[in-house]
């Protein structure tokens, strides 16, 4: 039987969190920024190792800097968190551990997954440089742009979920 | 050897049995002394004790406590009326507000049939006038409210538990996602003390949104929605979730109203096939 999950992704204004959805959903990707009002919804029946289905409902919420804000009804009922930050900007992930707590005050005990996006932009090195200076623990780096990482991210979640 | 010495000698001889039962009692008092010292010991054997104590006091209250209740709470009502007639007033108040306009709407309904004549009239001189035949009119008149599709979604996540539908759509956990987002939304924008989003109309479609605690039935309906049709679609959605709910509750209580009784879990094609039946063929 396929089960269903709600995935929440959260982060600040352009970090790229529909653009990731998208590459993960449909294999594509748009230079063209279009803020994201309210919620936008989306889905991918995913293959798992062992061997079941998982029907992954994609909630991309609209970008924000002020986590706490987020409208609770949103979060109900959710089963697993992708917290995405932009790895160009470093107001973004610069408050990660105190967004990081908000979310988990807000979704208690669902799996949180950090995702550093837009890889393309910067060389690996300094990034992890700089996440290692601000003490920052990233699960995935990923480039919504190049592909690279975005469907690992995805599975791991989906994984996570399955169990 | 002396007095004392002989004395000892002479009690093992005279008082053997009585020592090992003195020692055997020794060892038990130990044992006891372990058990009540050691929480999960104790709790081992306490617990089944209380456990049934407290099952015969729960199967007890309605017997023992029910009269002393009753008379409490008649009594607080009595002397406290206004706090009480406060405390239903927000609640009653909006069931008796939404009971007495919905039939308001019926009674119009009723009025306005009854007239059917002067609509007949008014047509035929629309069809002289206009351009419209009468068969034409009558047949927008007689658009029957029908329904396109029923879903039955999670609350609070949005997951979509089953559904049913005449016409292929747009994925239907898509939908049901959506629609719980918006639910969402509306209820807690507008957060007026546990009010329930209920009606969404766009164009010729509506669709009635019925809460429960942990679910929502969602119906989309096209034509024309007569308060008549709403009461019937009420029925028609209570009924269902009444079923689901006996499903559900097989599970875990053997009731036999429904499929869980052999023990599986109420899969969704077993969702869409009650779907289908309440639903299917439903004249509203």
């Amino acid at each position: 039987m396929q089960k269903s999950k709600k995935v929440l992704l959260l982060g600040h204004f352009g970090v790229g969190k529909t653009s990731l959805i998208r590459r993960f959903v449909s294999d594509s990707f748009s230079d063209a920024y279009k803020v994201t009002i309210g919620v936008h919804i989306t889905k991918k029946v995913v293959e798992l190792p062992s061997g079941t289905s998982l029907s992954m409902i994609l909630w991309d919420l609209e970008g924000t800097d002020e986590l706490h804000l987020i409208r609770n009804a949103y979060l109900m009922g959710t089963h697993g968190v992708i917290f995405v930050f932009d790895v160009t900007r470093p107001a973004t992930f610069q408050n990660i551990q105190r967004d990081l707590d908000i979310i988990q005050e807000k979704v208690k005990k669902v799996p949180v997954l950090v995702v550093g996006n837009k890889m393309d932009l910067v060389d690996p090195a300094d990034v992890k440089r700089l996440l290692e200076e601000n003490d920052i623990q990233s699960d995935y780096m990923t480039s919504a742009k190049t592909g690279d990482a975005v469907n690992e991210a995805f599975l791991e979640m989906a994984t996570q979920l399955d169990i | 050897m002396n007095e004392r010495e002989r004395l000892e000698v002479l009690k093992d001889i005279l008082f053997t049995d009585d020592r090992d039962y003195a020692d055997k009692i020794t060892d038990r008092i130990v044992q006891l002394e372990q058990i009540l010292h050691d929480r999960n010991k104790l709790s081992g054997k306490v617990d089944p004790i209380v456990s049934a104590q407290l099952e015969a006091f729960t199967k007890s209250i309605p017997d023992t406590l029910g009269p002393v209740i009753t008379a409490t709470l008649k009594e607080e009502i009595k002397h406290h009326k206004d706090e009480v007639v406060d405390a239903l007033y927000p609640v009653l108040g909006k069931m008796i507000k939404k009971y007495i306009a919905q039939e308001m709407k019926v009674l119009s309904e009723k009025i306005d049939e009854q007239f059917s004549f002067v609509k007949s009239a008014k047509r035929k001189i629309r069809s002289i006038f206009g351009n419209e035949k009468e068969e034409e009119l009558l047949l927008s008149e007689l658009s029957m409210a029908k329904i396109e599709q029923v879903f039955l979604i999670e609350r609070e996540s949005g997951i979509l538990k089953g559904g049913y539908s005449k016409t292929a759509t747009i994925d239907e956990e898509l939908i049901s996602g959506m629609l719980t987002a918006i639910k969402s939304f509306v209820e807690d924008a507008f957060n007026k003390g546990g009010q329930s989003l209920e009606l969404i109309e766009y164009e010729l479609y509506q669709i009635h949104i019925q809460s429960f605690v942990t679910h929502y039935v969602a119906v989309v309906i096209s034509g024309n929605y007569l308060t008549r049709s709403k009461n019937k679609v009420q029925d028609l959605i209570f009924n269902f979730y009444n079923k689901y709910m006996a499903m559900n509750l097989d599970l875990v209580m053997d009731l036999g109203q429904g499929r869980g009784e052999d023990g599986e879990p109420v899969t969704r094609s077993d969702i869409e096939k009650e779907l289908s039946k309440y639903f299917g063929n439903a004249k509203i």
